[in-house]
């Protein structure tokens, strides 16, 4: 199964997807994580080395120091991940799609975005999940193009842009013909909270709480899944994991 | 005309751009009375050698333009030495009082939930009510930047009468040829609370993208045509590298990066600061609890941690109108301080 994890930036995207490919992972699924943000920081949460995270080669940059241009012959998305993946604890295989370093180095923004097209459309995911973690904002969504056997993770924490942006990529995701579209009501404080997301967003909704372990584990910069796996918000998530491949 | 037959769309595109250029820069040359109009006429002839600067360094683009974008450097480099030496005549006290009135050309860039609209909504807000004319821009397609300043989500954009067609720009559209870049923005632009004037890309969230495209290369043309001395330009970028990857922020003369607590937000940072280039930098480190600066990121303004921002972020309220007396606001009054070359409170 393949499922795109899209939202706001800083709603809690990456620490979700990380969360949740190792508890895919632990529950004994085989994992592929895409980090389709042009500011690539997946690793982090995934539990791969702060260093790793700032030298790892995303996929484009990758080719276009090997000389390669988009003329070329494409090569195939399983080829790149062997070549530019790198393994990431319990099994998991990461890949960035691509990093913008410097103004106008290159055309990297819609490079890195075919990229993403390219990955989240072919890569095989009969016995595996395929987890694309998705740049800020809608735009990304409309490249990986996600349809109807995928599942739209839409993530926001409680401000009112972060909602109204995870509300515009569930309604973009139903025009996408997606019919799992499932709302992550992230660093919820209450009750009240959590139906005024799902109320919002107007699809099935799942409540990860507030949790403190999770953002001290942030400015560490460290997997909150290392930090405390036991922690409430972590917890939630492997209840997610069950959900989402149920 | 047999040469004008020659030229590609984009190079005809390259060439209108250079033309409307000239004009902006007349205008202010012709305001000789004000010793603001020749400091902004120096920046603005700056910021155009600049922007045409990175024309320039691609040796493959516009290559029927090439003359004319010779000629064009040599005017801009003419326009600055006559404002220069227009400046060095004004006298020092009368100077000096022009300096700390000119507008500010600022870009605000940081990871997804930094802090980047709440600091450049306060900021523009707070600009707004010392008098002073502010023209603030979201250059990100999710909205956030009007709801912040205190306006309906209503996203205005650029109305199709603002824009024109011409094959050789980005997605094929343009500001209109019947406005200047600030006229534009006195036109066309929403206004928020305090008078702040308030333009965005116009709506995203269906498949169909061309509003936010039909306004991007108008709205990132005018940010950088603003040669008003008096205006105060605010641009929120996108979260991330991409846009100012795309030069976006061509037109500032200080940008500010956003930084929050996470680490992965200090990596973010880090890998902005080579995209700062040639402007002043100012660092603000937001959510600031009592940790220490991020490692080779230390803060100019730090905005503590603030429950009351955050409620207000919550309900989708501006921060200025919702908790004035908070502390985060107070942070951010310093940074207008700064700006504006005034004392910076304590």
């Amino acid at each position: 199964m393949k499922i795109a994890v899209c939202g706001k930036g800083g709603s809690g995207k990456s620490t979700i997807s990380g969360a949740l490919a190792r508890h895919l992972a632990r529950q004994g699924h085989k994992v592929v994580a895409l980090d389709c943000d042009p500011n690539p920081n997946l690793g982090i949460s995934l539990g791969v080395p702060r260093e790793s995270v700032e030298d790892m080669k995303p996929i484009l940059n990758a080719l276009l120091d090997a000389g390669h241009t988009h003329k070329d012959p494409k090569i195939e998305a399983e080829v790149l991940l062997g070549r530019y993946g790198i393994d990431a604890p319990e099994g998991i295989r990461l890949v960035a799609t691509g990093k913008i370093e410097r103004p106008s180095s290159a055309c990297l923004c819609c490079g890195s975005h075919n990229t993403t097209r390219q990955f989240f459309g072919e890569l095989p995911a009969d016995d595996r999940v395929v987890l694309a973690d998705l740049e800020a904002g809608l735009n990304d969504l409309i490249w990986a193009k996600p349809g109807p056997d995928d599942v739209v993770l839409a993530v926001t924490e409680g401000s009112a842009k972060s909602v109204e942006i995870a509300r515009r990529a569930c309604r973009l995701a139903e025009e996408l013909g997606v019919t799992r579209i499932i709302g992550i009501a992230n660093r919820t404080v209450s009750d009240v909270d959590a139906k005024r997301v799902a109320e919002e967003l107007g699809v099935e909704t799942f409540v990860v709480p507030e949790d403190r372990a999770v953002e001290d584990a942030d400015h560490l910069g460290v997997a909150a899944m290392d930090a405390d796996p036991s922690s409430p918000a972590m917890v939630a998530v492997g209840e997610l994991a069950k959900l989402v491949t149920r | 005309m047999g040469d004008e037959q020659e030229l590609t769309a984009r190079e005809k595109w390259a060439i209108q751009c250079m033309d409307r250029q000239l004009v902006v820069l007349d205008d202010l040359a012709g305001r000789a009375a004000d010793p603001r109009a020749w400091l902004a006429l120096e920046r603005q002839a700056n910021s155009f050698a600049r922007h045409l600067g990175t024309w320039l360094a691609h040796e493959r683009i516009f290559p029927a333009a090439r003359p004319r974008m010779a000629q064009h450097q040599a005017d801009l480099a003419a326009y600055a030495a006559r404002a220069q030496r227009e400046v060095a005549a004004v006298d020092p006290d009368e100077l000096e009082a022009a300096r700390r009135s000119l507008g500010i050309r600022l870009a605000v860039i940081g990871k997804g939930g930094a802090g980047k609209t709440v600091t450049s909504s306060t900021l523009a807000r707070l600009l707004a009510r010392q008098g002073r004319k502010v023209f603030a821009c979201d250059l990100d397609v999710n909205p956030g930047l009007a709801i912040s300043l205190g306006l309906p989500p209503t996203e205005a954009g650029l109305p199709d009468e603002a824009l024109e067609e011409h094959a050789g720009s980005l997605y094929g559209w343009q500001l209109s040829g019947a406005f200047t870049p600030i006229q534009a923005v006195e036109r066309f632009a929403a206004v928020a609370p305090d008078g702040v004037r308030f333009l965005g890309m116009g709506k995203i969230g269906t498949i169909d993208k061309m509003a936010a495209k039909k306004s991007v290369a108008a709205l990132v043309h005018m940010l950088l045509g603003i040669g008003e001395p008096d205006w105060d330009v605010i641009a929120d970028l996108e979260a991330g590298p991409t846009t100012p990857f795309e030069r976006y922020h061509a037109f500032s003369e200080d940008v500010v990066v956003v930084v929050g607590p996470a680490w992965r937000s200090a990596m973010t940072a880090r890998r902005l600061l080579p995209m700062v280039e040639d402007r002043r930098l100012t660092l603000v480190s937001n959510r600031f609890r009592d940790e220490p600066d991020h490692p080779g990121l230390a803060a100019t303004i730090r905005i503590p941690f603030d429950p009351d921002l955050a409620e207000a972020e919550r309900q989708g309220l501006s921060p200025i109108d919702a908790c004035p007396d908070s502390p985060a606001v107070a942070a951010i009054s310093r940074l207008a301080a700064l700006f504006t070359n005034q004392e910076v409170p304590v």
